[in-house]
């Protein structure tokens, strides 16, 4: 029942927490590092409100416990704008109106961080079924399916500016 | 909904594991794996385990190996990464369909093949895919290793053969020739599974089924084989009326506890459907191959 | 029925040119969302912040016969433990809008007795939640149970167990309306047809739950509630009366919500215990429901009912009367009364002519959570049922449903229907021919075809049915012939501030951020008045203790009361502006027009002052005017319900509660798998008519997630009691929610007839597509099984119910 010493690397920065075993991630990141964007919606895995990235894939926080990511490196939405420029996710989000109330937005996007990681141009078809895996209870998905969609093209379009090729 | 307090230990070798569970065994000891299944029994309180032996770092429960007759998946692979898996899509291509159907990928990320099987949920995939895979679960514990074929090992509703004192180490699935698929019925996307139908068969060059292992999760207190269906198939060329029948061999001696996804009558319903489905869906690959 | 003389408020003109108003312009409420800074009522900390949990029955009716705290008081970081009887000394009643609160009595945590599993029976404060939950494992309750009584028709019984001993009954409210004559209509008509339904309760499920944060200052006896709730301020006396504060000692500042959909409408159980616990242990005390605690106790299950009903019509299927008597499943407390009902009554008669209409409603306890408010507050009931009828009429006489419905649409406006209530405008054909034709309807119908012929068996769903917005005060009342309060009050208030550099701040009291857009709406709607750029609109929000009155957000009203709001300040603004402008320009006002972000004379355009011209002199050159003048340029507007009237004294007219009418049709096309009960989308077109819109992207979005909604009604989502009370769908493992795998992506269209009476003509559209789905995907379905022989009448549509219907029609294996 003894705290533990862990080391996260969240959002670049390497910090270490003293945790309780049964301390969730969720709430360390939330109460001990004080980022609150991460949220909490049933604590028990099924709505993605909680979800961030591990060494660079998504997990449910919620259902982690802190030692278990021990060593880890995390990602959360705090990570995503860079200082006042948002990521082509958040800004896509922005204009296409992909949320309404915001609170699985963080969740959200940090999993449409991970589809576009996998593969720079997914299909429309395949966005909305890996969506599938956060429930938004506002939006009724259609409009987050569209901004992840847009995000790509911009990404693609900005990826091969930077190669020298033209999009 | 916040776990209970416990004890926790990071163990980094096989043996360690075995030592814990053995001391610490009026403590209501659990080793977590990915903790998909646990924490959330953990939450809500359901399990409260007095220490948790963290198998994440324990060397040896990680690597797909892959020979010439079987395929070797280490009890903490995770499943995301064995579906990803080359060698498990070429050996293996129904796990790799089935674990499509496993949560999401957010759950699958965390979560691994070992501690899937070993929970034995009965309503889960891997364990239907593992039966009709006819794989071979290895234990290890203080009395050494036993090799447990995947039809002895799911004994009941969370239950399987693994002592308390032992774990699950790898997977052992044969390599066989044949077609395959793997179908559900859920309520919503990634949901846990009303009835699934995991199919594994070969099929000869005249169409002739000549070998059938056919496993149903959701209708009974593990996840069962369909031999009656299986004994109906092999050694003919399956029709439409013949799948029909074939499966009503195995439906009629099902009597699934009703709940609140859906009544005995229902599930019943939905198993005919999907058995059926799930052999068409094969054979049609194993009519493409040839 | 429009043959009686009404009064009516002027009909407006609207401002033709419209610069901002229309335009879906990027959220201003987004960035910080997007950011991860909400700010929701989790993120608060507060320094010696404590935090509650609540422990939960697990018996769905029983005496409380003790309780022993020792354990958990002493157990590590607990500072409180409060039972239901120390409750009842620190905190009086809740407050209830229910037809008898005297014998119905509901507290923050229960007293003597549990009626639902799930209900408080005490409270346990620590320093966090997980030692507060430790805790709570501690406390013993004995119970003494009582046989539940868990199914509405059953509770009825004479013999039934009572939910509340001193009610006498488990009906807490009965009455039957007569708005014309139905006896005769009944009498005269060629053909009745009639029905049997069941809707069984769903709720709202935000994926943020409710709580608040109380901070209880002892030195001056205030207590400060963040929470994120705020609606009603001016029945916050209510909150104070409970929480045993004086009324100008309670503040209640609203949080950003992750969601409400209606659930956190006047939550006030949760903001009642916290300020309970921060008074007992004198420091912040947060309580935060988990979501074991919101499905089982958040007071917001949506309407459960039985309808046994009938429609009369002519044989060309012309409807004249409707009979309907309602069984509502209320659980085990009545916080709204029968307002559901009002909703209802607004619009029952949907968009047809029928001349006459009695409804008779009982309302009825049982030992579940009580109902709340979910988007609808059970007016999308009463469309689905509408539309069952419809649809089986139209089976009935052999006519398209396409047809039956035009032989039976209101297209005079102003229309007054039976029960009193008004709809101010409207164009039915039009939304019902643009959604055939977004919905491809010929094409689907030719797609069926075929595909029955290949045993597969598709339908389509074509429903048309209204969606009010902004309710009265009176539908709270008009229930009784002698209320104990008939309250004429439902205002929202805005205060608009123009500083010295002409920047312009706003001023929300209740209009708390659900997820609704209340601050793009009120920018737009500034930005529309004074020709500036709604990003550079400052709002902000106020605490109800130096607030304004306001209502908040319910009845799709917000956007309507902002307006109205913000063209009552502004209009006061340009009244001062102009006086100033007059005076600096030394021209006379009636020379003067506003052009552009300025006052300029008429004719000679150069001849102008810019409202920031304007706005610093007014604040700080107060010797350039006269001496009435005050320095600033801030006015506030208190907006009333700019229509209402009174209900009858005999209730044979309600009067008007709801005249904004917006409208809609909904297409889906479905496939339903015979032989597992399943349903798949092949196609949903949905066009809604909601007056001027102010943010078309911002409405469809409402649309898309309402359907969602609606989609989770009509096929995935109840609330399950079983025969012992036990909640069995207590979890998301056991209440599925639709994914994006469930929910299609409509073809949204919009038809805009603007209201006459408000401002731009807006109507309120934020619950309209929950208010259609469930309606729709009835008849889809029941349009795919038609062939068989079945027919759905009971949400939801799980596989369960339609492989049971299909088993009974004889399709078993």
């Amino acid at each position: 029942m003894s705290s533990r010493d862990i080391r996260l690397t969240v959002n670049g920065k390497t910090v270490s927490v003293s945790v309780e075993p049964r301390r969730l991630l969720v709430d360390v990141l939330r109460e001990q590092l004080g980022l609150t964007g991460t949220h909490v919606g049933c604590e028990h895995g099924v709505c993605g409100t909680c979800t961030v990235l591990r060494d660079g894939r998504s997990i449910r926080s919620c259902t982690t416990f802190a030692v278990q990511a021990d060593g880890a490196e995390i990602r959360t939405v705090e990570g995503l704008a860079d200082g006042p420029d948002l990521h082509p996710l958040q800004d896509a989000f922005w204009e296409k109106q992909s949320l309404q109330c915001g609170y699985c937005t963080p969740g959200m996007l940090m999993r449409c961080v991970e589809i576009l990681e996998r593969d720079l141009d997914p299909s429309p078809e395949s966005v909305r079924e890996q969506v599938a895996s956060n429930l938004c209870r506002c939006t009724g998905y259609k409009n987050i399916t569209e901004a992840v969609c847009a995000a790509a093209e911009t990404m693609r379009a900005s990826s091969g500016a930077h190669l020298g090729v033209s999009s | 909904m916040k776990p209970p307090a416990f004890d926790y230990a990071a163990p980094t070798q096989v043996a360690e594991v075995i030592d814990l569970l053995t001391a610490h065994a009026d403590a209501d000891p659990r080793v977590i794996a990915g903790g998909q299944s646990l924490v959330p029994l953990m939450n809500f309180r359901l399990a409260q385990p007095g220490i948790l032996i963290d198998l994440q770092h324990v060397s040896g429960l990680s690597d797909i190996r892959l020979t010439d007759d079987e395929l070797v998946i280490g009890a903490m692979v995770r499943q995301s990464a064995a579906e990803e898996s080359a060698d498990v899509r070429a050996a293996a291509p129904l796990l790799v369909e089935a674990l499509g159907y496993v949560a999401h990928l957010p759950i699958r990320n965390s979560g691994t093949i070992g501690g899937s099987i070993a929970h034995a949920d009965p309503s889960a995939e891997l364990p239907a895919a593992v039966l009709a895979l006819d794989a071979t679960m290895t234990t290890a514990g203080p009395r050494g290793e036993r090799r447990i074929p995947a039809a002895e090992f799911f004994q009941g509703p969370f239950a399987t053969a693994l002592q308390p004192d032992e774990i699950l180490t790898e997977l052992r699935i044969p390599r066989r020739a044949g077609a395959h698929a793997f179908v559900e019925f859920a309520r919503t996307h990634g949901s846990f599974a009303v009835v699934a139908v995991a199919v594994d068969i070969a099929v000869d060059d005249a169409g002739t089924v000549t070998r059938a292992a056919i496993a149903l999760s959701g209708v009974g207190a593990t996840a069962i084989r369909a031999t009656a269906t299986e004994d109906a198939l092999v050694g003919t060329a399956p029709d439409a009326e013949s799948i029909r029948s074939a499966v009503a061999a195995t439906v009629a001696v099902l009597s699934p506890a009703g709940d609140v996804h859906g009544s005995s009558e229902t599930k019943v319903d939905a198993a005919r459907a999907y058995l059926r489905r799930g052999i068409e869906l094969a054979l049609d690959r194993a009519a493409n191959r040839r | 029925m429009t043959a009686v003389e009404r009064r009516t408020p002027p009909v407006r003109t609207h401002k033709p040119d419209r610069k901002w108003v229309g335009k879906s312009i990027r959220r201003v409420e987004d960035p910080k969302f997007l950011l991860g800074r909400g700010g929701y009522i989790g993120d608060m900390t507060l320094p010696g912040m404590l935090h509650a949990a609540v422990l939960r029955s697990p018996m769905p009716h029983a005496r409380i016969v003790s309780i022993d705290t020792s354990a958990a008081e002493t157990a590590p970081g607990v500072h409180a433990v409060i039972t239901g009887a120390r409750a009842a000394e620190l905190t009086d009643p809740l407050p209830d809008f229910g037809p008898n609160p005297a014998a119905h009595t509901w507290r923050c945590l229960a007293l003597n007795k549990v009626r639902y599993v799930g209900e408080g029976v005490a409270v346990v404060v620590a320093d966090d939640r997980y030692l507060a939950e430790d805790a709570l494992a501690l406390i013993d309750v004995e119970y003494e149970a009582i046989p539940p009584v868990v199914d509405a028709l059953d509770a009825l019984a004479a013999d039934a167990p009572l939910v509340h001993d001193d009610l006498g009954s488990n009906c807490a409210y009965e009455r039957s309306f007569d708005f014309g004559d139905v006896d005769g209509d009944f009498a005269r008509a060629d053909v009745v047809v009639s029905d049997h339904l069941r809707w069984r309760r769903s709720g709202g499920q935000p994926l943020e739950t409710v709580g608040a944060v109380a901070d209880f200052d002892h030195a001056n006896g205030s207590v400060q509630i963040h929470t994120n709730s705020l609606s009603f301020t001016s029945y916050l006396f209510m909150v104070a009366g409970a929480l045993k504060v004086p009324t100008n000692r309670l503040d209640i500042v609203a949080t950003p919500a992750g969601g409400s959909f209606g659930t956190k409408l006047f939550a006030t159980k949760p903001a009642v215990i916290a300020g309970m616990c921060s008074r007992a242990v004198g420091r912040p005390v947060m309580y935060l429901e988990d979501r074991l605690d919101n499905m089982s106790n958040c007071d917001h299950h949506g309407s459960d009912r039985h309808y046994d009903v009938r429609l009369a019509m002519t044989r060309e299927g012309v409807f004249t009367a409707i009979d309907i008597d309602t069984v509502d499943d209320y659980g085990a407390y009545i916080q709204f009364g029968v307002g559901h009902h009002g909703n209802a009554l607004a619009q029952v008669v949907g968009p047809y002519t029928i001349g006459s209409v009695r409804y008779r409603v009982r309302a009825v306890l049982t030992n579940k959570n009580q109902q709340g408010a979910y988007r609808g507050f059970g007016s999308e009931v009463n469309n689905w049922m509408l539309e069952q009828l419809v649809e089986r009429a139209a089976r009935e006489l052999g006519l398209d449903p396409v047809e039956i419905r035009r032989r039976n649409f209101i297209r005079e406006f102003p229309y007054f229907i039976p029960t009193g209530n008004v709809y101010d405008s409207g164009d039915y054909d039009a939304v019902l021919d643009k959604t055939l034709e977004l919905g491809r309807y010929e094409h689907w119908r030719a797609v069926q075809a075929k595909a029955r012929e290949e045993g597969r068996y598709i339908g389509i769903g074509v429903i048309s049915a209204q969606e009010r917005s902004v309710f009265s005060a009176t539908e709270f009342w008009f229930w009784f012939d002698e209320p104990g309060a008939p309250v004429t009050s439902m205002p929202e208030s805005v205060t608009l501030k123009v500083d010295a550099t002409g920047s312009i701040t706003a001023t929300l009291y209740s209009c708390a951020f659900w997820g609704n857009s209340p601050e793009t709406m009120v920018a737009q709607l500034v930005a529309e008045e004074f020709d500036c750029d709604p990003h550079d609109v400052s709002i902000v929000y106020q605490g109800s203790r130096n607030g304004l009155p306001a209502t908040g957000p319910g009845g799709s009203r917000t956007t309507v009361m902002l307006a109205g709001a913000v063209e009552g300040a502004s209009s006061k603004i340009k009244a001062k502006a102009l006086r100033a402008a007059a005076h600096l320009l030394e021209a006379n006002a009636d020379d003067l027009e506003w052009v552009d972000g300025g006052f300029q004379v008429k004719g000679v355009p150069e001849q102008r002052k810019s409202l920031g011209d304007i706005a610093i002199m007014l604040h700080l050159f107060k010797h350039s005017f006269d001496e009435d003048v005050e320095s600033g340029l801030e006015e506030s507007k208190v907006f009333d319900h700019p229509y209402t009237t009174m209900p009858s004294a005999d209730r044979k007219d309600l009067g008007v509660f709801y005249p904004f009418m917006g409208h809609a049709c909904h297409i889906p096309v479905v496939e339903v798998d015979v032989e597992t009960g399943s349903v798949i989308f092949l196609d949903y077109a949905a066009v809604h008519d909601c007056g001027t819109l102010v943010n078309p992207r911002s409405l469809a979005g409402h649309i898309q997630g309402g359907t969602a909604q609606g989609i989770g009604t009509a096929l995935y989502e109840e609330f399950v009691y079983d025969a012992e009370g036990q909640l069995v769908t207590a979890s998301y493992l056991d209440y599925p929610i639709p994914t994006a795998m469930e929910v299609p992506e409509l073809k949204i269209g919009h038809v805009e007839t603007p209201s006459p009476w408000t401002p731009h003509g807006i109507k309120g559209g934020g619950e309209g597509g929950r208010m259609m789905a469930p309606a729709a995907i009835n008849a889809a379905v029941n349009d795919a099984l038609a062939p068989l022989g079945v027919r759905l009448t009971e949400l939801p549509m799980t596989p369960d119910r339609i492989r049971a219907a299909l088993r009974a029609a004889g399709h078993g294996a």
